[in-house]
């Protein structure tokens, strides 16, 4: 590049134009020759990507604004003017080089030695400035007026008409809003559907039919919030938020076979369901999965919280090939972990900003390699939930195995190689022949005999090491996901890039060079590692170590109110089926506003008052008259507010797949509630774990999951879409699980009332839907099973309890 | 909905949350997921998320289509052109050899050049150049548009596995079927509209086929079709337990009870999507056993199409094609059969002599049923092999420059477009980088690849990213 500039100004003296200022101003003659014979072959082979008309700017060259000339592309100066040789363009038009344009094919040579001869000419061009594309700089100042950068504070109340109507300060905003659309508020929805609500929002569950008929019984307010307190105390509790954070964190519990996978997924896993029950603060909950190892107090059970970013997705990397390549697959990694960092923690879309500056919102590609750089000098590893020092001689001990192992296979050849040798030497010795031949041979016998011995030796000794290596005290302990404090370098592995890559891990943090267009073999300027130029009033460098915990803290502090709010709006989401940002991921320009900005602000400042807790947060929701709502739409609310948009009423939501699974489960009697663990298959017969201890697996997510809409688990994922397919009506038809739990059903059911059809119907109703069946109900089973006897009537009954299992009341709650 | 009015132009939609477009197309898929057929939502969305414009303007597509589905067949592993349509007889004259040009970086290292030993002749009125390995599909050179200048960016079979399907080398991208689903939805409400045989699995597997951020219905159907009796190949397609009488009785109860449920919650259009997706669930036993059931294909029919698994899958995607289905991947085999490191013209021949009866009865099935003007039929591998040797006998990947044809649905037949050089090593004139194929094949479907976005994580993706050119010469 420096080359090239020297070049271009020592040109500049002799080039046939004068320069005035910054500026070449060329002849007319020039200038004629240029729209002639040049212009027309741009127009027609280069402005498609490479001008102010281009869709996309291809390559960062803009052929029809002068700036060209000094700014040159991505690749650097495109021609030395006078000077083919050392042109760029001439090269790529050429062929010649790695760059080759245009990239469909080779232009005509007529056209080739025109454009070279312009560029022998000085490749004068006039002074135009073209308009579009214009390449600003990120304005932050600008940038930090948007709502989603302010701090939160509490709100003033709105008046509302219905003042009795609120329970919660939530309530005056929503209610505020309800009232300016000219709506009014659905009645509380009634008690049985109330607690059937609560119970599957909070564990994810049915509530047993007992606690259903005491709590319609007991009508007390009282009778709520004990409930309430109950549910958010049980383990079954942090089962089902857990699942909320596993979608965001791509949890998988296994990789790619040809992956490298040290850690064991379930601590991560476990971690999660844990500190959801023990309402760990979400600031803390943030920090440890960022930087649980780097915290002043950090134990060795904290290494589990490392999940998030010590089981995200890799890409195999094939060593043979030259490390351009590889580099290019490992940018894809740290640009995933970044999506995933900032999207999770933030709401922002950073990864947009690795190829140029963020479109839409105050984020540079500056900021994006500040961040990558923390992710470039974390090692995903696999580490023990106990200390390193005690850990240490496993560590030396699996590095030798490491050489050892491989040695095995030559050395059991070498053994049997000399067997075999010696056999077919010593064979001839028991023959018929001549004693001259018998003496030939016993000298290399006896030296077989001693290099097999020596072999042998050699073998034995290697075996016993690695016995004794493997008997290392704590060999086998598990280890976790996690991270350590080593940078990643993809270097090439010999001369030649035919020699294929190396990767190499050095202890200590890398800055990360700003990769043009995304690409990291094109290196730009270094960016020391460091937080959101946005979201930082002054300039916040990281300078411990990989930035990890700095980059912690700068979430939780700098940005809290920012990160606080997108945590909000998550639970938010979770509980209504709508969030008050309806782009969970994406608290930028490009995302929704918030319907309600005044609740989520009062919500989120209160949720940081007190202590970031999730359970705080979820009481005051759920205490909510909003929350407590019926379901059923007002006329009007249908006509003028059919999206909802103003919680005038409650939202009819699907159980996703784990719901419906748990529920069937838990219906039959056969759920099996033992907590955490290693993964079991999914459709394993007889699995009777809840739906959250089934195997994810990253590339061979099961059929099963794939039909029913669970998420990618290669990639961030704000939030579950529900679809209705085909697919999943045969699985309800058809599938193992619903034969398999309608005849558990029957068999309970069979068990508890032995001789009464209709108060099994009843029975089968309070489980399933959590209320009584009504006469009608009743006689629809009855008829159902009709006088069938013996074996018909069992089957009439087990085809009746899987109609159950798939209807809509068991799917849908209200 | 928040808001309907969202103009009659096209609208990104944002995968990211409950915007108003997501909710329109949220409740548009929930209610059209499952008793209507999956009209594409991009379409619906155009129309502003108003069903009786939507209706008005289906089909979905930006512009006239020519082809309405596409059918795929995926030599995986990696055939070799010049054995095949790109005859290089430079390879005979610098044997051994290892000149200019001949020397690029491919996975591993390899020798010098080796000959192709088949021979070619000149096929049809166009003359196209068709080896001897493939006699039977030679007499349809005239429908066929040979590409010979495809080009990928990366040697590896996972990563040009991806590339193929979704665009980038990268796991994290929508597949090609998905996109189609997406843009265009399907034509047959009882089955899926993107479905991939391979008889056992191919390389990397779901993630080939995957939806990716885009919603989980448009993912491909993986079948197996190593056996071919329907209910092994469709996941829960028929029932154990019950007769279909017994079925349809406990279907009638089923729906009993949700209508009883739904007295009391009128005017909720999901409750009624599932209950039509239940019947359709309940159709699809039959109509998916047909679809999927090759033995009710006559005698003659199977002969044409010759035996063995490949046969046995082309049989398969026209029943499948011609019941609406919009995209159908065969891939060859299990794993990558076509990934001839040694011994290769051994292997290639095994590999021809499996193809070539199957897709020369395909094409002229298509053909005679009316189907082949609107039905794009794409073969090739995920890249090429090598000129030169590797272990003497055997061919290294090469991405560099290689082969595919296209035949039907709206392409020029009888004609190659672009040039390899002179080995068949690198792609020279008239280059297509898969991104470019891409865009050529959605474009053939009526769909802008450049309008065909979808707003993830802040940006509008495509499946050709920020590349692709329709390659305009070979459209008829």
């Amino acid at each position: 590049m420096m080359l090239r500039l020297l070049l271009l100004l020592s040109m500049l003296a002799c080039a046939p134009a004068m320069v005035i200022g910054d500026d070449l101003i060329f002849s007319d003659g020039d200038l004629q020759y240029f729209e002639r014979k040049i212009r027309p072959i741009l127009v027609e082979h280069c402005y498609a990507c490479h001008s102010s008309q281009a869709e996309v700017l291809h390559g960062g060259l803009q052929f029809d604004d002068h700036r060209w000339r000094t700014e040159g592309s991505d690749s650097g100066l495109t021609v030395i003017a006078g000077q083919p040789a050392a042109s760029l363009l001439v090269e790529s038009i050429e062929y010649t080089g790695d760059l080759q344009m245009p990239p469909k094919s080779k232009l005509p040579e007529a056209e080739i030695r025109e454009l070279t001869e312009w560029v022998r000419r000085g490749a004068p061009f006039p002074q135009t400035h073209a308009t579009a594309n214009p390449r600003a700089e990120v304005d932050y100042e600008e940038g930090r007026k948007f709502w989603s950068f302010q701090p939160a504070r509490l709100q003033p109340l709105p008046k509302v008409a219905r003042a009795h109507w609120p329970q919660t300060r939530g309530d005056y905003f929503v209610l505020a809003g309800i009232e300016r659309a000219g709506l009014q508020p659905a009645a509380p929805a009634d008690r049985a559907t109330l607690i059937r609500r609560l119970s599957h929002n909070l564990t994810g569950l049915p509530p047993s039919p007992e606690d259903v008929r005491s709590f319609v019984q007991d009508g007390s307010a009282v009778a709520y919030e004990r409930l309430l307190d109950r549910w958010l105390a049980s383990p079954q509790y942090g089962e089902k938020w857990g699942r909320m954070w596993l979608d965001l964190a791509r949890y998988t519990d296994q990789t790619e076979s040809w992956l490298l996978q040290e850690g064991q997924s379930h601590f991560y896993r476990d971690w999660v369901v844990e500190a959801f029950n023990k309402d760990l603060p979400y600031d803390t909950f943030i920090q440890q999965q960022l930087a649980g190892d780097l915290l002043p107090d950090a134990r060795p059970a904290d290494l589990a919280a490392l999940g998030f970013v010590g089981l995200s997705p890799t890409y195999w990397k094939e060593l043979k090939l030259p490390c351009e390549v590889i580099k290019v697959i490992v940018a894809d990694e740290w640009e995933e972990r970044v999506d995933a960092v900032s999207s999770t923690f933030l709401g922002l879309t950073v990864a947009c900003a690795r190829c140029h500056d963020h479109k839409f919102d105050p984020i540079s590609s500056a900021d994006y390699y500040a961040l990558a750089g923390v992710f470039a000098s974390s090692r995903q590893i696999g580490r023990p939930l106990i200390a390193e020092e005690l850990y240490e001689p496993v560590r030396e001990a699996k590095a030798e195995l490491a050489q050892l192992e491989p040695k095995l296979p030559k050395l059991n050849a070498e053994v049997t190689r000399l067997k075999k040798e010696l056999e077919q030497v010593v064979a001839p010795e028991n023959s018929e022949a001549e004693g001259d031949e018998k003496t030939d041979k016993i000298k290399p016998a006896e030296a077989l005999r001693a290099e097999l011995m020596q072999a042998e030796v050699k073998l034995a000794e290697v075996n016993e090491r690695i016995a004794t290596l493997k008997a290392t005290p704590l060999f086998d302990t598990p280890l976790t996901n996690a991270l350590s404090e080593e940078s990643l370098y993809v270097e090439r592995a010999g001369e030649k890039p035919q020699d294929g890559t190396r990767l190499v891990y050095r202890p200590g943090p890398q800055n990360l060079p700003l990769f043009s267009r995304g690409d990291p073999n094109r290196p730009g300027e270094i960016v020391p590692r460091g937080f959101l130029t946005v979201l930082s009033s002054t300039p916040r460098l990281f300078t411990q170590g990989s930035g990890r915990l700095e980059l912690a803290q700068a979430i939780t502090n700098e940005a809290a109110s920012l990160a606080a709010r997108v945590l909000v709006n998550r639970v938010w989401l979770a509980h209504f089926g709508q969030g008050i940002v309806g782009t969970p991921s994406n608290f930028g320009t490009q995302g929704s506003p918030p319907t309600h900005p005044q609740l989520l602000d009062d919500l989120t400042a209160r949720f940081m008052v007190n202590g970031w807790s999730i359970k705080w947060l979820q009481r005051e929701i759920l205490l909510s008259a909003t929350w407590q709502q019926a379901v059923e739409p007002s006329p009007a609310a249908r006509a003028s507010d059919p999206g909802n948009r103003w919680l005038s009423h409650m939202n009819r939501r699907r159980h996703d797949f784990e719901a419906w699974r748990d529920t069937m489960l838990s219906a039959s009697g056969a759920l099996d509630l033992a907590i955490g663990g290693v993964a079991v298959n999914l459709d394993e017969v007889g699995n009777r774990r809840r739906t959250l201890y089934c195997l994810v697996h990253r590339r061979e997510l099961s059929t099963t999951y794939q039909i029913h809409d669970f998420p990618d688990p290669n990639q961030h994922s704000p939030q579950r879409f529900t679809t209705t397919t085909p697919l999943q009506g045969l699985y309800a038809l058809n599938g193992p699980l619903l034969a398999e739990q309608s005849q558990l059903l029957v068999e309970r059911l069979q068990r508890e009332y032995p001789h009464d059809d209709a108060t099994r119907i009843d029975r089968a109703h309070w489980l399933l839907y959590s209320r009584a069946a009504t006469d009608d109900e009743r006689q629809l089973g009855l008829s159902y099973l009709s006088d069938s006897q013996g074996q018909a009537r069992l089957d009439r009954w087990k085809q009746y309890a899987h109609a159950l299992l798939a209807s809509n009341e068991t799917l849908f709650l209200d | 909905m928040h808001d309907q009015r969202v103009g009659s132009r096209y609208v990104p939609i944002d995968g990211n949350g409950m915007s108003v477009h997501v909710l329109n197309r949220r409740q548009l898929l929930q209610q059209f997921g499952g008793g209507m057929g999956w009209l594409g939502a991009a379409a619906l969305l155009a129309a502003g998320g108003d069903l009786t414009k939507a209706a008005e303007t289906t089909p979905a597509p930006h512009f006239r289509p020519r082809a309405k589905r596409v059918i795929h067949l995926f030599m995986n592993g990696g055939p070799f052109g010049p054995d095949l349509f790109d005859p290089k007889p430079a390879l005979a004259k610098f044997e051994g050899q290892k000149p200019a040009g001949a020397d690029l970086l491919t996975e591993r290292p390899t020798g010098g050049l080796l000959a192709s030993p088949f021979k070619f002749r000149r096929h049809g009125e166009s003359g196209l150049p068709i080896s001897e390995l493939l006699p039977c599909l030679s007499r349809h050179a005239d429908d066929l548009c040979v590409l010979n200048a495809i080009h990928a960016d990366n040697p590896n079979h996972g990563p040009a596995l991806l590339q193929m399907n979704n665009g980038t080398i990268t796991p994290t991208r929508p597949s090609m079927g998905a996109w189609m689903l997406y843009g265009l939805g399907t034509e047959n409400q009882d089955l899926p509209g993107y479905i991939v045989l391979c008889p056992g699995r191919p390389v990397r597997f779901s993630i080939l086929w995957n939806s990716a951020f885009l919603p989980s219905a448009y993912q491909g159907t993986y079948i197996n079709h190593s056996t071919i009796a329907p209910e092994r190949m469709v996941p829960h397609l028929r029932n154990a337990q019950w007769d279909p009488s017994t079925q349809r009785q406990q279907l009638d109860l089923l729906q009993q009870m949700n209508a009883n449920h739904k007295t009391t919650r009128p005017g909720d259009s999901v409750l009624d999507a599932r209950i039509a997706s239940m019947e359709t669930a309940y159709r699809m036993q039959f109509e998916g056993s047909e679809a999927f059931d090759i033995s009710r294909e006559s005698t003659a029919t199977r002969e044409v199409y010759g035996s063995g698994h490949f046969a046995n899958g082309c049989l398969l995607a026209r029943r499948l094609v011609e019941r609406g289905v919009r995209f159908v991947q065969v891939y060859y085999g299990d794993g990558q059969p076509w990934d001839t490191h040694s011994g290769h013209n051994q292997s290639v021949t095994k590999l021809c002599s499996d193809i070539d009866q199957p897709i020369a009865a395909l094409l002229a099935d298509l053909k005679q049923r009316g189907l082949l003007e609107d039905t794009l039929v794409v073969w090739g591998g995920e890249f090429g092999r090598t000129p030169t040797s590797e272990n003497g006998n055997g061919r290294d990947h090469n991405h560099h420059g290689f082969t595919m044809w296209m035949a039907g649905g709206g392409v020029r037949g009888g004609m190659t477009y672009g040039e390899t050089d002179e080995f068949g090593f690198k792609a020279e004139v008239n280059k297509m980088h898969v991104h470019d194929l891409h865009a050529t094949i959605l474009h053939l479907l009526g769909l802008d690849h450049q309008r065909l976005t979808f707003r993830h994580a802040g940006r509008d993706f495509r499946l050709t990213d920020v590349h692709g050119h329709v390659a305009h010469e070979i459209l008829a």
